[in-house]
C-alpha cells in the first residue's frame, strides 16, 4: 500500500535537528522542542505498528519511481517495531539528558546530534534499497562519531580512534559489498535482489557476497572477533547517550542481518548461516567473560551488549521462521532492558561520583527504588522467568534443541549463568553491601530522583513486555511471518500493484 | 580494460591495508584514503567493461552506453568518504595535541603516564 506517511520517521528528527541547530544556544524552549519531537516519533512509530499488523507493508517510492528503478522506503511490521523501540529509547535518553544537566551546562550540540543519529537509525530501518542502507548507516555513524568525542575527557579521546577506524573499514567493505551485489544481481533493490537471487541458487559468488556481508554487519553488530571497537569506546560516552548507543546502534546491525539474510539474499546460504551461528556462540561466551573481568559498571554493561548480541545472531543463524520470531522477541526485550541498565549505571555514578565498583555501596538502603529497578532488569537480562529476557532465550534454546545444535545451546546456557554472576557482581558491590568509609554518597544531589523515575518507566515497559509475553509474541511472530514471506514481498514491490 | 582495473584495485587495496596496519598516524591516514579510493574504483568497475561503449551523458551513435548507476553511487560514496576522512584528520590531530604522540603503540600503552596538565 502506498503511503506518504512513511517519510515521517525521517522528516521528524531531521527537521528537529536543523531547527535545534539554528536556535543555537541551549534553552528551555529547545528542550521542549526536542522532547516533543521524540514523543511525536514514538506516537508515529506506534501507529505504524498498528497499521502493519496483519496488513501489507507501507511503501513510499521516492519521486514516484517505483521499484526496481527508484529508491523505495518500506515499513513492514519488523521495521515498525524497530522504529518504535528506537523512538522510545531516544525519548528516554532525551529526558534523562535533561535530568542529568541543567539547561545552561548542556553542550549545545548534543541534542541536535542525537536527532541526526535517530535519523540515520530510522533510515536504516525503513529503506528498501541496499545502497540507501549504506547511506543510512553512514548518517548514523557520522553522528555517532561526533557524539562520541563531543563531551569526552581529553585523555579518553583516543578511545574514539579504534571505533572510527574499525567502523570506517566496515563501511568501506559495505560499499564494496554493495558494488558486488549490483554486479551479481543487476540491482540494489531488496525485492529485485530477492527475485533475481532465485535463479542464482548455488552460485559461489553469492556465497562469497554473503560472507562479505556477514563480516560487514557482524562488525556493526559487534560479533566475535569483530567487536573490538565497542567495549572501550562506550564507557567514554555521557550517560544518556551511552544508553542510546547501547540500546540501538548494535541492534541496527542485528536488524540488518535479519533483513538481508532473512528476506533479501537467497535462503540456501547454509555455510554463511552456520558461520553466523558459530560466531554468535563464541560471542556469547567471549562477551560475558569480558564482562566478568571488568570492574566498573559501564564497562561490565558494555561487554554484556556483545554477549546478548550473540543470542540474537544465534537465532538468526538457526534460520527458521520460529527462530526469527525468537530473535525479534529478544531484540524487543534487549533494547529496553539494556538502555535502562545503562540509565541505572549513570544514576549510581551520579550518586557515588564514580562508577568504579571499589567506590560504591549501600544504595539498597539509600535508594531502594533504584535497587528494585536494577534487580528486575538484571534478572531479566539473565533470563529469569517470568521476566522479559526469559521468553526470548527459551524460544532460542527450544529451537536450537529441535534443530540438534547441542553445543550452541550449551554455550547459550553457560552464558546465561555467567550473565547472572556478573549482574550479581554489580548488585553486591553497588546495592547490597554497606558503604565503606571512602565511599561518597551524594543523596542531596537532586538529579537522581527524576533519573530514577525515567528508569522506573523503562522497567515498567520491560515488565509489560515480559508479563504480557503473549502479546509481544504475537507481534514478533507476525513480524517474522512478513519477513519470511518472500513471494508476497516481491509480488507487492514488483507486481505493479503500487502503480498510481 | 577490466583486467587493468582489477589489478589497480588489488594494488590499491594491498597498499591501503599495509599502511593501515602501521603504527604511525600519518600512514594510517593515507591508508584509509587509499582504501576509500579502492572501494570507489571497484564500485565504478561494476559498470562492466567500458571498451566500445559511449559515455552515458552524450547520446551520439547507436553504440551501447556505459551503465550510469555505479557512477551515481560512486558520487555519493566519494562525498561520504571525504567527510569521514576529514573527521579522521581532526580526530588524529586532537589525539596528537592531547597525548603528545603520533604512534599507536605509545597511545594504547597502559603504563604510559598522563602528560602533565599545562598551567593556565
Amino acid at each position: 500500500m502506498t503511503s506518504n506517511l512513511v517519510v515521517l520517521p525521517l522528516i521528524i528528527p531531521m527537521l528537529t535537528a536543523v531547527v535545534l541547530l539554528f536556535i543555537g544556544q541551549t534553552s528551555r524552549f529547545r528542550r521542549w522542542l526536542a522532547g516533543a519531537s521524540s514523543l511525536a516519533l514514538v506516537a508515529v512509530a506506534a501507529g505504524f505498528v498498528y497499521a502493519t499488523y496483519q496488513a501489507p507493508p507501507l511503501v513510499l517510492a521516492a519521486a514516484g519511481w517505483l521499484a526496481p528503478y527508484g529508491i523505495v522506503l518500506v515499513i513492514d511490521h519488523l521495521s515498525a517495531i524497530m522504529l518504535t523501540l528506537g523512538a522510545i529509547t531516544a525519548l528516554a535518553a532525551n529526558l534523562f539528558s535533561f535530568a542529568e544537566m541543567p539547561v545552561r551546562r548542556t553542550h549545545p550540540l548534543r541534542s541536535p546530534l542525537i536527532q541526526f543519529l535517530v535519523t540515520g537509525i530510522n533510515l536504516s530501518f525503513i529503506t528498501g534499497d541496499l545502497f540507501n542502507l549504506y547511506v543510512g548507516f553512514e548518517v548514523m555513524l557520522i553522528a555517532s562519531y561526533a557524539l562520541l568525542t563531543l563531551e569526552a575527557d581529553d585523555w579518553d579521546t583516543k578511545q574514539a580512534f579504534p571505533y572510527l577506524a574499525l567502523n570506517l573499514f566496515g563501511s568501506t567493505l559495505f560499499l564494496i559489498a554493495a558494488g558486488f551485489a549490483y554486479g551479481i544481481f543487476g540491482s540494489l533493490n531488496f525485492a529485485q535482489i530477492a527475485a533475481n537471487g532465485a535463479a542464482l541458487s548455488g552460485d559461489p559468488r553469492v556465497a562469497l557476497l554473503g560472507l562479505l556481508l556477514l563480516v560487514v554487519f557482524g562488525l556493526k553488530a559487534g560479533l566475535f572477533p569483530l567487536y573490538y571497537w565497542l567495549p572501550n569506546s562506550y564507557p567514554i560516552l555521557p550517560g544518556p547517550v551511552a544508553a542510546l548507543y547501547a540500546g540501538m546502534l548494535t541492534k541496527v546491525g542485528v536488524y540488518v542481518l535479519l533483513r538481508i539474510f532473512g528476506q533479501v539474499l537467497p535462503p540456501d546460504l547454509t555455510l554463511v548461516h552456520q558461520c553466523l551461528a558459530w560466531m554468535a556462540g563464541v560471542t556469547m561466551i567471549a562477551g560475558v567473560l569480558g564482562a566478568v573481568s571488568r570492574d566498573f559498571i559501564r564497562g561490565i554493561l558494555s561487554f554484556h551488549i556483545l554477549s546478548q548480541i550473540g543470542y540474537m545472531a544465534l537465532a538468526i543463524g538457526f534460520f527458521t521462521e520460529y527462530a526469527f520470531a525468537a530473535a525479534i522477541f529478544y531484540i524487543i526485550h534487549h533494547i529496553v532492558v539494556k538502555a535502562s541498565l545503562f540509565f541505572v549505571g549513570s544514576t549510581t555514578a551520579i550518586i557515588h561520583r564514580s562508577d568504579d565498583l571499589a567506590h560504591t555501596g549501600g544504595l539498597w538502603k539509600a535508594a531502594p527504588v533504584l535497587g528494585v529497578v536494577f534487580l528486575l532488569q538484571a534478572l531479566s537480562l539473565a533470563g529469569i522467568p517470568p521476566l522479559s529476557g526469559f521468553w526470548g532465550k527459551y524460544m532460542i534454546i527450544v529451537e536450537g534443541l529441535r534443530l540438534g545444535h547441542g553445543v550452541l545451546v550449551f554455550l547459550a546456557l553457560v552464558a546465561g549463568v555467567l550473565t547472572l554472576f556478573s549482574m550479581l557482581k554489580i548488585w553486591m558491590a553497588v546495592f547490597w553491601r554497606d558503604a565503606g568509609e571512602d565511599v561518597e554518597v551524594h543523596l542531596d544531589d537532586r538529579r537522581w530522583k527524576p533519573m530514577t523515575t525515567i528508569v522506573a518507566g523503562m522497567t515498567l515497559l520491560s515488565l509489560v513486555i515480559g508479563l504480557g509475553a503473549e502479546f509481544t509474541l504475537k507481534l514478533a511472530t507476525e513480524a517474522a511471518r512478513q519477513l519470511t514471506d518472500r513471494a508476497g514481498y516481491i509480488e507487492l514491490m514488483l507486481g505493479g500493484s503500487l502503480a498510481p | 580494460m577490466i583486467w587493468e582495473t582489477a589489478l589497480l584495485i588489488g594494488l590499491l587495496f594491498g597498499i591501503a591495508c599495509f599502511l593501515i596496519l602501521r603504527a604511525s598516524f600519518v600512514r594510517i591516514l593515507f591508508g584509509f584514503m587509499l582504501l576509500t579510493h579502492a572501494a570507489n574504483l571497484l564500485v565504478l568497475a561494476m559498470s562492466g567493461d567500458p571498451d566500445g561503449k559511449e559515455s552515458p551523458v552524450v547520446l551520439k551513435s547507436g553504440a551501447p552506453l556505459v551503465d550510469p548507476l555505479p557512477q551515481a553511487l560512486v558520487l555519493t560514496a566519494i562525498v561520504i568518504g571525504f567527510g569521514v576522512i576529514g573527521y579522521l584528520v581532526i580526530l588524529l590531530y586532537r589525539v596528537l595535541l592531547d597525548q603528545r604522540t603520533t604512534n599507536l603503540r605509545d597511545l594504547f600503552d597502559g603504563e604510559r603516564p598522563r602528560p602533565e596538565e599545562e598551567e593556565g
